[in-house]
């Protein structure tokens, strides 16, 4: 019975220990500054245009959590340019402000191009982790 | 094995599994630098990104 009791004492010990380590880590801006919010209206703002380029192929999701002009569309460009400037602000943020240390930008984009990568639509062009181009299936 | 040695056992391993904070006392004109490395959980970064990808596509202008 003593031995029965020490065991369980030692694996509730243990189990309290580890509790943390099965909750995901929070992370969120824990401010949310004017260039912030500015990033995320202006993503809103253009969503629209995104996908459609997305469905037509003109543009694809990146293994670095970005958009890519695939066909040097002059139309699309700018577009690019702007959205990707927009979610640098968002990783850079979201980084530094969860104090994510000299890999934290890159662990962001690494992040955000796999969910960019689960949520493109059927028929868009994603890009894996491994570099290689191809259309979601 | 003892049942002492058994939880004093467990016990550190317990520790050593959920990490342990180190203090350290020094002189103030000579401060410390502790490089740690940071351990960066890639399954929150992801419930984050999803949260915020989720909130630019319903928030669309359509």
């Amino acid at each position: 019975m003593k031995h029965f009791r020490t065991t369980l004492f030692s694996l509730g010990l243990v189990v309290l220990a580890a509790m943390p380590l099965c909750r995901a880590a929070d992370y969120d801006f824990k401010e949310l500054t004017p260039e912030i919010k500015k990033a995320l209206q202006d993503r809103q703002t253009r969503y629209a245009q995104i996908q459609e380029l997305k469905r037509e192929g003109v543009i694809g999701e990146n293994n670095k959590g970005y958009v890519t002009d695939l066909k040097n569309s002059s139309s699309a460009s700018s577009l690019t340019v702007a959205e990707n400037q927009d979610r640098r602000t968002i990783y850079k943020n979201l980084a530094t402000q969860n104090k994510l240390g000299g890999n934290g930008l890159l662990e962001v984009q690494r992040a955000f191009a796999e969910v960019q990568r689960d949520k493109a639509a059927t028929g868009d062009m994603v890009q894996s982790s491994s570099g290689d181009w191809k259309k979601k299936s | 094995m003892k049942p002492f040695k058994k939880i004093a056992i467990m016990f550190l391993a317990a520790i050593a599994l959920a990490g342990c904070t180190v203090k350290a006392v020094g002189d103030p004109n000579r401060p410390i630098t502790i490089n740690a490395n940071v351990v960066v959980d890639i399954r929150g970064l992801k419930q984050t990104a999803t949260s915020i990808e989720d909130m630019v596509a319903q928030g669309a202008v359509k």
